[in-house]
Formats: structure tokens, sequence, C-alpha cells
């Protein structure tokens, strides 16, 4: 019997201890209004998950560079900082989102930030359809502030477009300006098929390359769209038409699924060639530069609008990787997931200077419509919003090489293409459809970039254009 | 007073107290504390309800709730949007009226769920178990993969198009929390009329001793289905409720996750006693918030990992110690006082756990 | 009636697959009839490896649900974490792959010796047959007989692990990358599986690592088929499938095959997540997603039978082909999209005509 007693006790008093707990937290209220709260949002599960530290560490490097905060743990970014102070008001960061790439989590991440923790502004999140939850629960909390972090989604900032939604980055087609010209232009190629996963960032990264190259004049012969549940990707791979039919393939399919895909391509047709490849940032990021980079050394890949390697020779870019370098170690400040958060607390900070701490719709007015981001070159350095809140931002495109030395594989910038606007000269806008599985139609049309994508080499943007 | 009569009166209490809790507790707890945890308690009760309800009177676990909370949530959302400027952009955006697509979205859940119980109807056990899983599934799968009517984006706007008797939820928490009040009891009502009607007493019959009941002359499987129906309704009302509070729906929310979650809610909260529905949900939020809050971002100390751990163990425990749950604890309390009255009284029916018989 | 509908139906996709398709116009274009690579007859090098596609993904299907069937045959245990141990198993062939590699960024195939790869695959399955069998041990051999209890125990049983293992795996990553997470990672075949074989039939050339996994699946079929039934313990445990109570009377000792049974059953998990690995990669979800697999897979072909799971293999293996091969392209938004459901609709087509599955004994 007293086994039995125990089994009933020690459950029965847990409870109670929980209860107490829990209710002091339901009772407690929190009312503060000389600091202004913020929060981080990121992905720590999922396909993602590297940037939890990343993402952190770009927005506190820049608080400290601009707002006088001090990161608490040099190696370790989510350790916190401590101090930051904005027109006139202590930061206070309040928490940072742990999202696994679902919009579903991350509005439950956001709740949890911007309504139980109190933040009136987020810098976040890092992926499309988080992005997408996010844009539309802002739309009916006004007073809440959004800067996006890394997301790649084109209804943020062009069908959805509430006005406390900011980006100061480009979106997945933006990224990939210049990469269809690219490769009609380099490589000769006239044909291409396409494969990406079946939702909306790859629909987005695929109608930036189909834009361009259906602009020069190139024809995307087939489109394939894989499940994001997975499976077995050989009878999809053999929807794409084989290499004698096409000149070449365009890749979308990321996360954890594209190794696998390029081994059933491999498996289906044989070793890849470099020269019949290319594809949005998937190929190099997220773990593929190891498994796949190397079997495609020499094509050229999307970037995510920053110099990604480093070493732009241009006095803003200096600048920016001097005082990036500063705040953490171990971090490759050239990195995308970071140089995009940096700029998105540096904003906030620029903003909350303007609108002397206050929060909310006044925040939202004087957040800048301008910012002079490290790696923009185009109209004299200065990055534009344009009227949806949308960064017309400079674009570099990749192409996957050698490293000396290691052995390894990295990447250098092959092109440069300047002032990318989310529209595409007219070919997306907020009374279209969103990208999607067949928009947009592959047709030739004359974008403002096309025939300006200027050679890059060893860090100089040149003055030659690409031919 | 025999030990029976005061345990009866003592939940009778407590239940009466809990409501009026309910009702006051607006202007109690914090805006984040109601929206977030009682309301959602409110609607995985709900849900959890459907599942314990088959369970408590059919002998039947059904992980098929998920996925038609996830059914009604989609009809609804591509019912009620439409395609105006600035608005949603995913989604069949059919545009129908508020209230006519609520009941659309309701007899279209009631009717697939239906559907499902038919087939599942024959089984039992745990090959009932894993059919509704898989119907679950099905269900995921196909909201993912057919873009039309979502995809893996979400399908938003769904609160901003309420039938006028539901009124402005999307803006007004605290009215949604009261028609989630007010859904709750009345569910619990229903159910509790059902099980004393005599649809609701061959079901019971059904669940103990199937053979014979069948030898009687009851057609088992169509009072499976039924029951089934039954549950799938239920399901609908929280998924419809789900879909206002969350405003948004994507396949996440009848993915394995979803539905493994809401199970461990049923077990909790236990799996012989309707109340436990919103006992475990409570349980499982407040667990969930408290965990959540205070796990550093290098994991749990010691073990790493995040509160699925602390989640697992707890439902572990649960299930090894308790298999009735949190009720059931309440149960065996009671049923140790009424040991301890002597040893004449006699052991009430139905004493062993529902997942122990099987 | 139905019975008659649903024949009629299957029928109709088989000529439709056979002889009704047609390719598509130089547009692309197309309307119902209109397939990638038309019909059988348009193509038959396509129809030719469709079908193999098909078959050597049911091999890789096969090893999985192989020990999840056994373990439910015998013991009547639903093995939920069935997939948690798949997940496992997985990183720790990666981890001792890359141990014994010695390399630090991805390995191309030539790079692999076949011990390279032979060494982590019984690895894994003997650590993860360990894990499996302290499981039941510990958790599962106090509660025979309450099914469902057992299966609430495996879901939570699960639930840690999974989370767990995201928590502690990949360890060994590139310079730059994330350690931990659940990360994607590979597992890679051996250098000479890397190459297309020309079959000499209609001028197909087809991979020699899927012919692999196909040479695996049959490989574990005959294993298990000869243990079960030319061994004392196969005795045995067929002995227990058909009457526990009966075999446990007559003096065996049902605990010791019960302990056995478990441990195969969970080594054979890790098999397949070897092979798997090397196939796909090892990712946070998978766990999910194979122990998905082999639920349909044992539905459809019927729990706790080695046939059943061989033809629940090759069913959904071939479904999933052809569905994705064949469905029409009429548009925009037909019919590609539905391959998965498509899969699906087949089990549930299976259970309502057969509750118990192709080859189950009636509930």
């Amino acid at each position: 019997m007293k086994v039995g007693r125990w089994k009933l006790l020690l459950p029965l008093a847990l409870l109670a201890v929980g209860a107490t707990i829990a209710t002091s937290g339901a009772l407690a209220s929190s009312a503060q209004s000389s600091e202004v709260k913020f929060a981080i949002m990121t992905d720590c599960k999922g396909a993602f998950a590297f940037g939890y530290e990343v993402d952190t560490a770009g927005t506190i490097a820049a608080l400290s560079q601009y707002a006088g905060a001090k990161p608490k743990n040099k190696k370790k970014p989510s350790a916190g900082m401590t101090g930051g102070k904005a027109g006139g008001k202590n930061l206070n960061l309040v928490g940072i989102g742990c999202g696994d790439e679902t919009p579903a989590l991350a509005l439950k991440e956001t709740r949890r930030l911007m309504v139980q923790l109190g933040a009136d502004i987020m810098i976040g999140p890092l992926s499309g359809d988080e992005a997408v939850a996010i844009a539309n629960w802002a739309k009916q909390n006004r007073s809440k502030t959004v800067i996006i972090g890394t997301a790649g989604s084109q209804d943020p900032t062009m069908q959805i477009a509430p006005k406390n939604v900011f980006r100061y980055h480009g979106d997945g087609a933006q990224w990939n300006a210049g990469l269809g010209e690219i490769v009609y232009k380099k490589l000769g190629w006239r044909t291409a098929a396409l494969i990406g996963d079946d939702y909306s960032f790859p629909w987005t990264s695929a109608a930036g390359i189909i834009a361009d190259f259906c602009g020069i004049g190139g024809k995307i012969t087939k489109r394939v769209w894989t499940p994001p549940a997975g499976g077995d990707y050989a009878p999809f791979v053999r929807q794409l038409p084989r290499p004698n039919q096409v000149d070449g393939y365009f890749w979308l399919v990321g996360g954890a699924n594209t190794a696998t895909a390029l081994t059933a391509f491999e498996q289906a047709y044989g070793p890849l060639k470099a020269s019949q490849h290319s594809g949005n940032l998937f190929l190099y990021f997220l773990g593929a530069n190891t498994t796949v980079a190397p079997r495609l050394v020499g094509s050229y890949v999307g970037g995510f609008g920053t110099f990604q390697t480093g070493g732009l020779k241009k006095a803003q870019a200096r600048a920016y990787v001097k005082n990036a370098s500063k705040w953490f170690t171990g971090q490759n400040v050239n990195d995308g997931f970071f140089y995009n958060y940096w700029n998105a607390a540096w904003a906030m900070v620029q903003g909350l200077n303007k609108s002397k701490g206050e929060v909310g719709v006044a925040l939202q007015t004087r957040l800048p419509r301008t910012l002079k981001p490290g790696f923009q070159v185009a109209n004299n350095g200065v990055l534009r919003l344009d009227s949806r809140r949308q960064a017309i931002q400079d674009q570099y495109q990749l192409q996957i090489t050698k490293a000396s030395g290691t052995g390894s594989v990295t990447t250098t910038i092959a092109g440069y293409v300047p002032n990318v606007d989310q529209t595409f000269g007219g070919y997306f806008g907020p009374n279209k459809p969103a990208p999607g599985r067949n928009f947009p139609p592959c047709v030739k049309k004359k974008l403002p970039w096309q025939g300006k994508v200027k050679v890059v080499k060893n860090g100089v943007i040149t003055n030659q254009v690409i031919k | 007073m025999s030990i029976d009569t005061t345990k009866v009166l003592t939940e009778r209490v407590i239940g009466v107290a809990a409501l009026v809790l309910a009702v006051v507790a607006p202007a109690l707890v914090s805006g984040f504390w109601l929206n977030s945890i009682l309301t959602q308690a409110l609607i995985l009760g709900i849900a959890a309800m459907s599942l314990i309800f088959l369970s408590a009177y059919g002998g039947m676990i059904s992980l098929a709730q998920t996925g038609l909370m996830g059914i009604a949530g989609y009809a609804l959302a591509n019912m009620v949007t439409q395609r105006v400027p600035g608005g949603e952009t995913k989604g069949l955006l059919l545009g129908w009226d508020p209230t006519l697509a609520l009941i659309a979205a309701i007899l279209l859940t009631v009717a697939i769920g239906l559907a499902f119980g038919a087939v599942a109807s024959r089984s039992f056990g745990i090959y009932f178990l894993m059919l509704t899983l898989t119907y679950t599934v099905i269900a995921y799968l196909f909201v993912g993969s057919v873009t039309l009517i979502g995809g893996f984006s979400p399908v938003a706007g769904v609160d901003r198009y309420t039938p006028g008797f539901i009124g402005d939820i999307a803006g007004d928490r605290e009215r949604l929390y009261y028609i989630t009040l007010i859904t709750a009891v009345s569910v619990y009502v229903l159910v509790r009329y059902l099980v004393r009607t005599p649809f609701g007493i061959s079901f019971q019959g059904i669940r103990d001793e199937p053979l014979r009941m069948a030898s009687l002359g009851y057609n088992v499987a169509l009072h499976r289905t039924l029951a089934f129906g039954i549950g799938a309704f239920i399901a609908a009302l929280a998924g419809v409720l789900y879909a206002w509070w969350f405003g948004q729906l994507s396949p996440t929310t009848m993915g394995l996750d979803a539905t493994i979650q809401l199970l461990v809610i049923a077990v909790i909260g236990g799996l012989r006693r309707i109340e436990g529905a919103w006992l475990g949900a409570l349980a499982f939020l407040i667990i969930n918030n408290e965990v959540t809050n205070r796990i550093p971002s290098s994991g749990l100390p010691v073990i790493g990992g995040t509160f699925n751990t602390v989640i697992g163990f707890i439902f572990l425990a649960i299930v090894i110690v308790s298999p009735d749950g949190l009720m059931g604890i309440w149960d065996r309390l009671w049923e140790m006082l009424r040991r301890r009255g002597g040893p004449t009284h006699a052991e009430p029916e139905g004493s062993e756990p529902a997942i122990v018989s099987s | 009636m139905a019975r008659a509908a649903a024949a009629a139906l299957v029928l109709f996709a088989i000529l439709y697959v056979l002889v009704i398709a047609d390719p598509p116009d130089e547009f692309g274009a197309g309307n119902w009839r209109t397939t990638n690579s038309g019909s059988a007859l348009d193509d038959p090098s396509s129809f030719l490896t469709t079908v193999l596609d098909g078959l050597t993904f049911a091999g890789l299907l096969f090893i999985v649900a192989s020990g999840f069937s056994l373990i439910f045959g015998l013991m009547r245990v639903v093995n939920m974490a069935h997939g948690a141990f798949y997940l496992l198993g997985g990183y720790i062939a990666y981890e001792v792959q890359q141990r014994m590699t010695g390399s630090g960024f991805g390995l191309q195939p030539n790079e692999v010796s076949t011990l390279e790869w032979v060494v982590p695959w019984l690895v894994a399955m003997v650590c993860i047959g360990v894990f499996g069998l302290g499981v039941q041990q510990l958790l599962l051999r106090w509660n025979q007989g309450q099914d469902l209890r057992q299966a609430l125990i495996t879901i939570a049983v699960s639930v840690i692990v999974a989370d767990q293992v995201i928590a502690h795996f990949p360890r060994t990553v590139p310079v730059g990358t994330q350690q931990f997470g659940g990360n994607a990672v590979t597992i890679t075949w051996p250098g000479w599986t890397n190459r297309l074989v020309d079959l000499h039939i209609g001028g197909v050339s087809y991979s020699l690592s899927r012919f692999t996994m196909l040479g695996l699946g049959i490989a574990v079929g005959l294993a298990l088929y000869l243990w079960l039934h030319r061994t004392k313990t196969g005795l045995v445990i067929r002995a227990g499938v058909d009457d526990r109570q009966m075999a446990s009377a007559i003096g065996i000792n049902i605990q010791t095959t019960f302990a056995i049974a478990f441990l195969v059953g969970s080594a054979l998990a890790a098999f397949g997540a070897t092979v798997g690995g090397s196939q796909a990669s090892i990712a946070q979800g998978r766990d999910g997603e194979w122990l998905l697999f082999s639920l349909v897979v044992v539905i459809i072909g019927g729990m706790g039978s080695l046939a059943g799971a061989a033809v629940g293999s090759v069913l959904y293996g071939l479904v999933f082909a052809f569905a994705v091969a064949y469905l029409p392209l009429a548009g925009n938004d037909c019919c590609q999209q539905y391959s998965v459901v498509l899969t699906f609709a087949l089990m549930a087509l299976v259970l309502a005509f057969r509750p118990q599955g192709l080859f189950g004994r009636a509930a």
C-alpha cells in the first residue's frame, strides 16, 4: 500500500507545485515603458537550425556597433547582450524565437515573444513561409513592428504588404537576378528544365531565374515540383528531360533533400556535369556545400544578396567588415544570415533614434527608407525601400570553385546586378498572382538590368558586362 | 452518505467552481494567458474530448481527430476567404457567406468522419489505432500536396470572415474566449446526455462485449460508425474554433506532432473520463509554456533536448504509473478512501484502466 | 457492387498506363490522356525504368517494414518508436563511416570502400538491436497483452528518442557547419555501386546502387524466411505468432523468443537506415516519415506476415513510382501533385475490402 500511496501523492504534490508556479505567471502583469522591448525570430530546428546563433550574432553585433550594447559571450551569441540604448530608452532583448520553418510554429513563437513577453519589435523571421504567417498576423496587430531577417518569400511585402512589415534585403526572386542571363551567355544555355520543392520559397526563387532566363530568350521546357514530404526522388527526376535533350537544369530542392535529389539524378542519368547544372542558394548553403557542391565545381548558383565570399574592394564594404567583425569570434560577417540581420537591427536603431524611443506607428513612420549597408554599391551605396517597404538591392551571383590548398569547395562572386527591385521591372506585382507552379510564364521581356550584369573579378566590380 | 455520492458531490462542486473561474477569468489573468493558454486549452480540450468520448465510451482510441480538426479548419478557410486586393493569396478563395461556410465545413467533416468510421468500424484495438493514424496522414498529405487548397504555405485570413453571431473575434479575444467556453460547456453537456440515451448505452455495451451485443442483434459496425461521426462533429467544432483562434491553417496542424500531442493530452487527462480532456489540455499547455520559457538555447541541462523530452518522460510516467491519467489519480484517491471505509464495499465496475484491458 | 467498381478502376488504370496514355505534344500541353512519356507502348524503356524504380524502392521499404511487422506479428507490439530507431541507427552509421574514412566533408563515392560501408552498417545494427532490447526488457516485458498501453509506451519512447537524437547528432560535421540540430547527412555507398548498368533492353541503363538496394531487400527477405522456417528459434516464433499462450503453456521460453524478435526487428530498422541514408539522407523528420512508410506497408500487406510485408512493399513502391510517372499532365494544377495522395488511396482501397490487410489474419 505504501508504494500505491506514493504513486498518488507524488504526482499530486508535483501538480500543486506546478499549479502555483503557473498561476503566479498568469496573474503577474508587466507594465514598463522606459525601455524598448524587442525580440529576435530565427530557427533552431530543421534545415536552418544553424541560423539561431548566426542571426543573433548579426543582430547583437549591429546593436553593439550602433546602440552601445555589448555581447554577453563573444563565442555564443545566443547568450544575449547587455546595455544598448536607442532613442533615449534602454533596449531589452526579451527572447529569441525558435522556429523550424513551419508557419504554425513561427506564429506560436511570435505570440510568445510579442504578446506574452511583450516585445514591440521583431527582427526576423528567417524563412519564407514563416514570414507569410507573421505578415498575416502583423496585419491585424498594427502596433507591432516586424523587420524581416532573411525570409525570401514574395508575399509579405508584395501581396500582403502590411504597413508594419519592413524588409531591408531582397526576396528569393531578387537573389537570383542575373543568374539566368549568366548561364545563357556564359554557358550557352538555350533550353533548361527546372526542379524544386513544391512550396512558396522555391516558387519565388524559380520566378527570379525564369524572369531572367526567359527574358533574354531562353526557354524553360519542363518544371518538376517535388513534394516536401520526401519519399523517393527517382520517379521525379525521371520527369526531367534527359541531359541530351536540354542544355541545363535549375535546382531548387533544399533542406535535407538537395543531396538526395542530385544523387537520384546521377543514378538516373550518370555523373553530374557542372556546366549543365545551376540553381539557387540551396546548392551551396545548408550543408550542401559538403555533399553536393564538390560535384558541381564550376556551376553558377544564385546569391543571397551579399558579397558572400568577402573581399569587396569598396570603402563601405571594408568599413562594414571591420565593424561587424569586432564583436564575436568565429562569425562569417559576409554571410547573408549575419549581414541581413545586422542591417535589420541597424535600421531599428535608426528608427528608434528618430522616434525618440516611441514604438508602434510612431516608429513605423520613422524607420529609415534608405540604408547604407556594406555591400550596396549602386546609387552611391544607398539602398532604398520601395513603396511597400521592400528593399531595392544590389545582387551578387556566385560560382562554385575549389578552395586553394584545402581541397574543399567555396564560391566566388561571378556577377553583379545593380538595384534589383522586387517587381523585376513589372514582371511581378501586388495584383498579379504570387509565384507558383506555373507562374511566371516563360516569356521574352526586357528586364531593367538585362545586358548590364557586370563581371566581378577578385573583389572588384569591373565595368565589363557579362558576354 | 456513501463515498460514491460524496465523490459525485465533490466533483460537482469543483466543476461549478471551475466554471465560475472560467467565466471571470478575463478579469483575473493577463491577455496572453487568456488567449494563448486558456482559449487554446478550451479548444484542445474539445478536440481531446472527441478522442476521449470514443475511448471512454467506445473503447476506440482514435488518432484521426487531429485530421478531422484540420479538415474542418481547411474547409472553412477555403470557403470563407475571398480574393480581394491586399487580401489572401492562398486557397480556393470561394468567398461564401460565413454562416453557410461554417455549416458546410462542419457537415463536410462529419461526412468524411462517417466515411472513415465506416471503414474503421470493423477494426478494433491496435488495428483501429493505426488505421485512424493513417487517416490523419492522408489528410495531412492531401492538404500539403494540393496547393489549390493550401499547400505548405499558410491559408490565412479565416478569422476575418466570421458569421454575424460570432462577430469580430480577430480583434476581440475575450469574445472568442467566451464563444469557446460556451462551445466547450455545450459539448460536454451534449456528451453527458448522449451516453445516457439508448444509443449511448448500447455503444458502451459494444465497448465491453462486442460479440454479445452482436448476438443480441445490435449492429455493431453501425453503432461504431455513428459514434465516429459524433466524434467527427466534436472535432469539427474544435477545428473551426482553432481556425478562428489561430487565424491561419497550415499542414502542421494535422501533422504527426500535432496528432501525438493530442493523444498525450488525452492520456494525461485520462482516457476514461471526459473531464480529463480539459484537465490534460491545461496541464500540457502550462508545462509547455513554463518549460519553453526556461530552457536555455543549448537545451535541457545535462541531457540536452527540448520540451519534447520533458513531455515524453511525463507521458511515459503517466502511462506506466497511472494509465488513466490525472482523472485516474483522482479516481484512485477516492478508491483509497472507499477502501478505508471497510472491506465490504464492492469493487466498482470498469476499474481497469482503459488502455490496460484490450 | 463496390468491389466491381474498384476492380474496374484498377483495370482502367492498368490499361491507361499500358495503352491509353499519350506523350505530350511539342508545346508541352496536355489533356487527361497526356503523361510525361506516353504509354508503355509509346515508350517501353520509360515503363521499364518506372517498374525498376518501384521495385528497388520496395526493397528498401521491405527492409524497414519487415522489422516492424516481425515485432507486431509475434508480440502484438506496435513499435511506434521504429522510426526513431531508424533515425538513431542512421546517424550512428554516418558517424562510424565518417570516423573510418577520416573525411571532414562530403565523401565522393569512389573514396568509399565496401568495408567502409559494411562496418557502419554492422555497428548501427548492433547498437540499435541492443537499444531496442533494452527498451523491450525495461518497458514492455511486464505489461504484455496490454496492446494499447504498449503502443502508448512506444510513442513516449519515440518522442524522447527523436528529441534526444536531434539534440546530439550529427556530431561529425565539416568546419564551419553547425553540429547537432538533426541536420541532414548522407551515408555514402561503396565506390563500385556508383555506375549505371546497361540492361540491353530498350536501351535502358539502370543504377547499380538501386539494384543493390533491391538485392539487399531480397537478401533480408530470404534470410528472414530461412530463419523463420528452418531454425528452431524461427519455429518458436511462428508458433508464438499463431498461439502465444499455447506456446508458453507447452514450456517454450517465450520471453527469450520475444527478446530475440525485438532485437532483430530493431536491428532491421538500423539496417534500413543505413541503406536509406545512402540513398536519401538522414535528417530530422525522417523518423516520422519511415514510421509511416512501415505502417502503410504492413497495413496493406497484413500485420505479422512476412509475405505481407513483401507484397505491401512492392505494391507501395510500384504505385508510388507509377503515380509520379503516369499521372496526367493536364494543366497547371493536375495531376502530379496528387501522386502522394494516390499511394494512400491505395491503402484505403485495400482496407475497405480487407481490413486485416492482404495477408493478415482477421483481427
